[in-house]
């Protein structure tokens, strides 16, 4: 019963995962930009979340923020940070250097806001009921399962089929072709920040009210998000859904055999064996170098 | 007064050794460490231990550290050959996620949470050191040797391979360079030198805990090597003496939140990182408009 106890949490939280993961993997897929300050744009729906939620101005209206923050800092930071550095030269290097440097500057503003401890969304669908036998499942569990099942159904039709999202596609194969066939590849970098901004948000909320929040998650919502695009191969957006949904069960199920402090050196050695074994992850095609 | 500044002296040099050895990797080899606390952690432990149970002398506890330093090393390298770039970052950054989580849970050595206390000053040669007048000379000496070794290293044909492998690694494996041995030495050596930060930072503060090895101290370390300039040899240091002078320069503007220093110090560094990148990819001691690190 432990165990299908611990399935379902796993599930929840790869759910989550997944879409935090994917985010990143379609920006990064898409422009080759390492948006390392992901893991920011988590903090600020969040936060944002939540600020709407203590000041009483209820779900939708919280939802709407956190997203409006998320799209607006996306694309501001690829306007104003990402695009002047790769007029340049635009390496891997600085442009990780100065996303990162931005995560720090989120990390201690939302700090000093908010203060460093923990804070929790509450909510009465976090409480656990009694489903089977010693099986205690909280309704946020279904919702956060459903909720990334919805988002992916609709990215999979938008990816397909829509005009956009097959510019998106044929930008990470060949950006020159791109270019050459008149599409504006700039405007189709801001569209995969929109999209990859908005598919935080859930996992942002739904975070927030079960394991809560700090402002110092940033690093740890990057690791993951890294961790499960290489581990589904880089390009891959259904490989990096997989390895969130496989990275989120391997925490959980880990439990049954090391205490939970352990829970992040479990990702990091999945990682670290595909690095070593199978660097272009699951669904990947090209390989690491 | 006096006793301040020394202590500034003391840790910018301790700092330094860590910036320059961080870029030693990052700059000439490019490998792009987040992990480079970790090591810094190792080699403050492990001298701390050889210092505890063994023996306080410098010839017992600064060999154990870099000895130590350069064995774990090899978990850091391995992944450095095989691939670089974003796939590195990720690595490391998972490295130094699980070393936190080592060396707050490993108590019999680490001293879990709590950290050790009491570290015996370290003994040169049957001379106690522990007064920062006294100390001041032994970390600038630890700080001299670091450099002459790295200046040694980057200006030999060792120097000239590392250089070629960042800039292309498979040109360089064409001319019959031996890129994955030339990357694992240069890691080790860099994780030595590193641990040798790490016992001169225990011994001075007789007290070390995981907060100093954690995510933080590698960014910082990071911020150092970027803000002073990748891939040249005074940057690291301009980097960690600015980085470390900005706590104080800012105590001095009143009209600042005094309990928020540490954040405030982040903020501006992280802007200082972002800024650079956009108008100043080299940092401040580095060419203008040239990639002198990070060409793929």
């Amino acid at each position: 019963m432990l165990a299908l106890q611990l399935t379902i949490t796993g599930l929840q939280t790869g759910a989550l995962y997944a879409l935090t993961a994917v985010g990143f993997s379609l920006i990064f897929g898409s422009t080759r930009i390492f948006h390392f300050a992901h893991g920011a744009t988590f903090i600020i729906a969040a936060y944002l979340f939540y600020f709407m939620d203590i000041s009483g101005y209820g779900l939708f209206l919280g939802i709407v923020a956190a997203t409006a923050g998320a799209i607006a800092f996306g694309l501001l930071l690829n306007r104003f940070v990402y695009v002047p550095i790769q007029r340049d030269e635009g390496s891997f290097f600085t442009v990780f250097v100065a996303s990162f440097g931005i995560g720090i500057v989120v990390e201690n503003v939302v700090g000093m806001i908010f203060g460093r401890g923990f804070v929790t969304i509450q909510t009465p669908l976090s409480f656990s009921t009694e489903v089977m036998d010693g099986l205690f499942i909280a309704p946020l569990s279904w919702i956060s399962i459903l909720c990334a099942a919805a988002f992916f159904g609709i990215l999979w039709c938008f990816l397909k089929f829509s005009h956009m999202g097959m510019s998106l596609r044929a930008l990470a194969d060949n950006p020159e072709l791109v270019r050459v066939f008149g599409l504006n590849p700039r405007f189709i970098s801001a569209c995969a920040f929109t999209i990859g901004s908005i598919l935080v948000v859930p996992a942002a909320i739904i975070s927030g009210a079960t394991s809560g929040l700090n402002p110092a998650m940033g690093h740890h919502v990057m690791l993951i998000s890294l961790a499960a695009t290489i581990v589904g191969g880089i390009g891959s957006v259904t490989g990096t859904l997989l390895a969130g949904l496989v990275l989120g069960l391997a925490e959980s199920l880990a439990l049954l055999y090391v205490d939970s402090q352990w829970t992040e050196a479990v990702t990091f050695a999945i990682l670290f064996l595909f690095i070593m074994l199978r660097p272009s992850g699951l669904l990947g095609r090209s390989a690491a170098h | 007064m006096e006793a301040y500044l020394l202590n500034l002296v003391i840790l910018i040099s301790i700092y330094s050794i860590l910036a320059s050895t961080l870029n030693f990797i990052m700059g000439y080899a490019g490998i792009y460490s987040l992990a480079h606390a970790v090591f810094f952690g190792v080699g403050a432990y492990a001298g701390t231990y050889a210092a505890m149970h063994v023996n306080a002398s410098i010839f017992i506890s600064l060999p154990v550290a870099m000895v130590a330093g350069a064995v774990l090393s090899l978990i850091l390298a391995l992944p450095a050959l095989r691939v670089r770039g974003e796939y590195f970052v990720a690595a490391s950054l998972g490295l130094q996620v699980l070393a936190v989580t080592i060396f707050s849970e490993w108590k019999s050595v680490t001293g879990g949470i709590g950290g050790l206390v009491g570290i015996p000053p370290v003994n040169v040669a049957g001379l106690d050191i522990f007064k920062p007048g006294q100390f001041v000379f032994l970390t600038l000496a630890a700080l001299v040797i670091v450099l002459i070794i790295i200046n040694r290293l980057v200006h030999s044909s060792f120097g000239r391979s590392l250089r070629a492998i960042r800039d292309s690694e498979s040109a360089a494996a064409a001319f019959g360079k031996n890129v994955p041995l030339i990357k694992t030495i240069s890691v080790v050596i860099s994780a030595a030198l590193a641990a040798v930060a790490g016992v001169m930072y225990a011994s001075y503060l007789s007290f070390i805990n995981v907060e100093s090895f954690k995510l933080d101290t590698s960014v910082l370390i990071m911020a150092m090597v970027i803000i002073g300039g990748t891939g040249t040899q005074a940057g690291p240091i301009v980097g960690a003496a600015l980085l470390l002078l900005l706590p104080s320069l800012i105590s001095y503007l009143d009209f600042l939140p005094q309990t928020e220093i540490g954040a405030i110090q982040q903020i501006i560094y992280g802007l200082g990182m972002a800024l650079l990148m956009i108008y100043r990819p080299g940092g401040i001691i580095g060419r203008k408009k040239h990639s002198s690190a990070g060409k793929e």
